[in-house]
């Protein structure tokens, strides 16, 4: 490699190294600074993916490819890097209070995270089977520990240890798809790939490579039928964590099927139905299972289940459009889905776990201005008008119908009219019960901050998508 | 471009409802709420002294636009048929707040809330000329809708929301799929001007014809899919129950008129048969049913699914007195059935039950409300004089023009209501005063004067002199007849 071939490469990853040598410095310095004034690592994170933010946005003029055809910095790219710096933001800010009521306030949590933020920029970056392995393994990595912080609860160590086993045999199997590839095909590159997949007739030892492959990166997105880990991660992790899991490796994910998929030689293909019956699929199972859930976060997780199906639906759909609407469903999501959690996180203080939905019975007769948020998310992700969650389902439904598939648009809306069901159970249960207790939700001026952007995410989305859909139009790659 | 009266009319609730939140005494509240509504109806009156009735074209128009790279545009404008709904829902905005004054005692601020938020998206509805524009509007009202069946209800309100969102939402869900098709076939746009001028293929217009009626029969509702309505009136505060059938009610008519029959003529002209007889068994059945109610809220609301028969009976004769006497019949339904369940709520305030059994010889009781209660009760039947008579005249003769057997059977709805109608008046005002001695009932007072008034008004005008009713609808029906007949009579 050429000094100048070196210097671009540096220069193009230079958002993942600087949120990594922070990553690094947080960690020492965790451990000399004295327990304590523990916030000041919660800014300092914060600042390191600020940091990372701007030199991603001062990078985000060109298209850059590095590191010898593994690694490309492109506006898709930077879309879902931004993506993932806004929950990785909004993750921190959500864990202060949280994390000391916990009692996990330590340094770890927050380098832990920033290590599986590098990990998801480096999947959104990747233009190589390797390198995409290389940010999966970085970020699964990072939340299997994450998962089982509250090291006190059983819930929580179970959940990590059926995340690590099960996560570990699905890397196993993408790694397997991947060695397959190269095996066949001499490259790992995408495009190599992409062109090996659609050669006529298809090779069916590539075939299974690429089912393989498929199965890897669909269980990182919670899609049947690799959703088994789901409900349970979700529920025994840190709420925090299930907040950050729930969208941004579900993003992260969905990044690489997308470059991987959309690939128009793929594309090209009949790929599309096997991506169809997952989708029909996830969402029905999502839906359906969702309804009989007293659990919140169990709920969410069933919940998010849903939502990979409506947005794998995107995918269904391809081209220009079809990819567009992933990106904007998956910014929207962020939102909402932050939002939601938000309230949910919010609620643990004291003995009060926020937990049981049941528990939050009359809640807004005391907090009339918090249940409107709740009110405001809920209607959200049950993709209600005038909320963002409204457009996103919108502009996948305009894809698939662009493309003529409007068989699966009607599955798509009678499938989102179920999901509707448990959302407005919630609000059902916030305005139209008696309270039975006091709630005394810990609102601290960062939670107050975090529900302030989404709830401004969620509304003004909705009601002035415009911009947004224009950006993410712009980000599609090739498009 | 002009003064953007129509968003004025459309947001002013909105920026209503907005300020309500921030205020703190209950007072302060209802006769801010009050002052919003009674603007919004000054500002309705206004315009509709500035509208010019010869002309079918779409008047206020304002462009503005949106989401430009899916061709999506905030526009709004009303021609003759929107203009009587809009003035509507502003006539019984304030008439609604009045009804909650003292019968909403807790969450007064939320409840206003709802109730202006609702407005607004009523008039949105109304007045919007983009589809996506309607459809988000249109979608909306799920939210306050539901807030104010489940929180302000009755007992059994909790599932009768349940059942109105969902069976709306499924509805709507699928007039949306349909919604992007005709996007899709009508040259991505969602201009609804636009997509009148387009002339699609006879296969396509079907299905859309069948997904738009699936969400415009709900909304109406036509038999069978009217079974969440009984329930939602029923449980809905009186406010509620107004909105619900004053406006609600004829948002689906609405959509057969905005969008079926114009977008889709040869579709609704080969249908329409199919949409006569469903009419007809929803007066026939909606009557019959309504016979043997013993709730009074309940006979008011199966009434409703039987007047409203006559109203997409009327449309569907695809005549002119036919389609004239729907659209006014509807405006009609609005005035008279909303003043029926004010009725019932003001009554209900007072004894807190409505079961017909337990009333008798209120007259006694309470004069004054007995005798608009006939009034009201008389022109929901249709007696010559009263506004219903003027409307079911015109659908009855366009029906018998269109369909002997279908206009048969509208004849025995019609004397149906007159069986249940004066059967409840009979028990409840007069007979023995057994309610006398049980409870004491207290005759209408100032503020319920003042909402029943304007609506007694209504009835006895448009019975007497219904033609500035017609006049305003006159162009603009025309003008639809010829839309649905001038492509539709085509090979």
């Amino acid at each position: 490699m050429t000094d100048a071939a070196l210097y671009q490469s540096i220069l193009a990853s230079l958002p993942e190294i600087v949120v990594v040598t922070g990553a690094c410095i947080l960690l020492i310095l965790g451990q000399i600074v004295p327990k304590g004034p523990g916030h000041f690592l919660v800014w300092a994170s914060a600042a390191t993916v600020l940091v990372a933010a701007l030199a991603t946005l001062l990078l985000a003029g060109e298209v850059r490819p590095a590191h010898s055809g593994m690694f490309i910095v492109d506006r898709f790219a930077v879309f879902f890097k931004m993506v993932f710096y806004l929950s990785t933001i909004l993750t921190f800010l959500l864990s202060r209070k949280y994390a000391e009521i916990e009692g996990i306030a330590l340094s770890e949590y927050y380098v832990l995270l920033l290590f599986a933020l590098s990990g998801m920029m480096i999947m959104a970056s990747a233009t190589d089977l390797l390198s995409v392995y290389v940010g999966l393994e970085l970020m699964s990595l990072s939340t299997y520990v994450l998962t089982g912080f509250l090291r006190q609860q059983r819930r929580s160590n179970e959940a990590s240890l059926k995340y690590v086993i099960l996560g570990g045999v699905s890397t196993g199997i993408f790694l397997y798809g991947v060695s397959l590839v190269y095996g066949l095909t001499g490259t790992t590159q995408l495009d190599g790939m992409a062109a090996a997949v659609t050669g006529d007739p298809l090779d069916p030892g590539l075939l299974l490579a690429v089912v393989f492959i498929v199965a890897g990166l669909v269980f990182k997105v919670g899609a049947v039928p690799f959703h088994m880990w789901v409900p349970d991660v979700y529920e025994g992790a840190p709420t925090t964590i299930t907040a950050f899991m729930s969208v941004a490796p579900k993003a992260a994910g969905f990044a690489v099927i997308l470059r991987v998929f959309l690939n128009p030689l793929v594309a090209a293909s009949d790929a599309w139905i096997i991506v169809a019956v997952i989708a029909v699929v996830t969402m029905a199972l999502g839906s359906f299972v969702a309804l009989v859930q007293d659990n919140f976060k169990r709920l969410l997780a069933y919940s998010s289940i849903a939502h990979a199906g409506f947005a794998m639906f995107g995918v269904v759909a391809g081209g220009a459009d079809g990819i567009a609407s992933v990106m904007l469903y998956l910014l929207i999501y962020t939102f909402m889905n932050l939002g939601i959690f938000g309230t949910v996180i919010m609620m643990r203080n004291g003995d009060f776990s926020g937990e049981v939905i049941e528990e939050y019975a009359g809640f807004a007769k005391s907090h009339p201005g918090l249940a409107l948020l709740m009110l405001l998310y809920l209607f959200s992700l049950a993709g209600i008008p005038p909320t963002a969650g409204f457009f996103a389902k919108f502009y996948v439904l305009v894809a698939l119908i662009e493309r003529g598939f409007v068989i699966l648009a009607v599955i798509a809306v009678l499938l989102s009219a179920v999901a509707a069901y448990f959302y407005i159970r919630i609000v059902m249960v916030i305005y139209m019960r008696e309270p039975e207790r006091a709630f005394e939700p810990a609102l601290t001026p960062s939670v107050r901050a975090t529900l302030a952007l989404t709830a401004a995410g969620t509304i003004g989305i909705g009601l002035f998508p415009a911009w947004f859909l224009r950006l993410a139009q712009s980000s599609v790659f090739g498009g | 471009m002009a003064f953007p009266l129509l968003s004025l009319i459309v947001f002013m609730p909105a920026a209503g409802a907005a300020v309500l939140m921030f205020l703190r005494s209950d007072d302060a509240v209802r006769w801010t709420a009050l002052g919003v509504t009674v603007l919004d109806l000054a500002l309705c009156i206004a315009m509709l002294a500035g509208f010019d009735t010869t002309t079918h074209e779409m008047q206020f128009t304002e462009t503005r636009p949106w989401v430009p790279a899916l061709g999506i545009t905030y526009a709004l404008g009303i021609d003759g048929i929107s203009a009587l709904f809009v003035f509507l829902t502003a006539l019984l905005g304030w008439i609604c707040v009045l009804a909650s004054w003292v019968a909403i005692d807790r969450k007064v601020k939320e409840f206003m809330v709802s109730l202006l938020a609702m407005q607004a998206l009523m008039l949105g509805v109304f007045c919007a000329l983009d589809l996506f524009l309607f459809y988000v509007f249109w979608e909306a009202m799920l939210i306050p809708m539901y807030v104010i069946i489940g929180v302000w209800g009755g007992d059994g309100r909790v599932y009768a929301a349940f059942k109105f969102f969902l069976y709306t939402l499924a509805g709507s869900l699928l007039f949306l799929i349909g919604v992007i098709v005709l996007y899709f076939h009508g040259g991505e746009t969602f201009d609804i001007l636009a997509l009148t001028a387009q002339d699609l293929p006879f296969r396509v217009q079907s299905w859309l014809f069948f997904a738009f009626l699936i969400a415009f029969a709900v909304k109406v509702p036509m038999v069978p899919v009217h079974t969440w309505l009984p329930d939602a009136h029923v449980q809905a505060p009186t406010a509620g129950s107004i909105i619900l059938a004053g406006v609600l009610l004829k948002m689906g008519a609405y959509g057969f008129l905005r969008f079926s029959l114009p977008m889709l003529p040869e579709a609704s002209l080969y249908y329409s048969t199919l949409m006569l007889s469903l009419s007809a068994l929803a007066i026939v059945y909606g009557g019959l049913l309504a016979l043997g109610q013993d709730d009074l809220k309940k006979l008011v609301a199966y009434s409703s699914i039987s007047h409203m028969g006559f109203v997409t009976l009327g449309i569907f004769t695809l005549n002119l007195r036919g389609l004239e006497g729907g659209i006014l019949q509807m405006f009609n339904h609005g005035v008279t059935t909303g003043a029926l369940f004010l009725f019932v709520g003001l009554i209900y305030e007072r004894t807190h039950t409505r079961s017909i059994a337990d009333y008798g010889g209120l007259m006694k009781a309470a004069p004054v409300y007995t005798a608009f209660l006939a009034l009201f009760t008389l022109s929901s039947m249709a007696l010559p004089g009263t506004n219903s008579f003027v409307g079911e005249l015109l659908v009855l003769s366009g029906a018998f023009a269109a369909n002997l057997a279908v206009g048969a059977a509208a004849v025995l709805g019609a004397l149906l209501g007159a069986a249940y109608l004066l059967g409840m008046y009979r028990k409840v005002a007069l007979g023995p005063a057994s309610v006398g001695a049980r409870f004491k009932i207290r005759d209408v007072n100032a503020r319920e004067m003042v909402a029943i008034l304007p609506l007694a008004a209504f009835v006895l005008w448009v019975g007497l002199y219904p033609k500035p009713f017609l006049d305003i609808i006159d162009a603009s029906a025309k003008h639809l007849l010829a839309q649905v007949h001038g492509r539709g009579d085509g090979p």
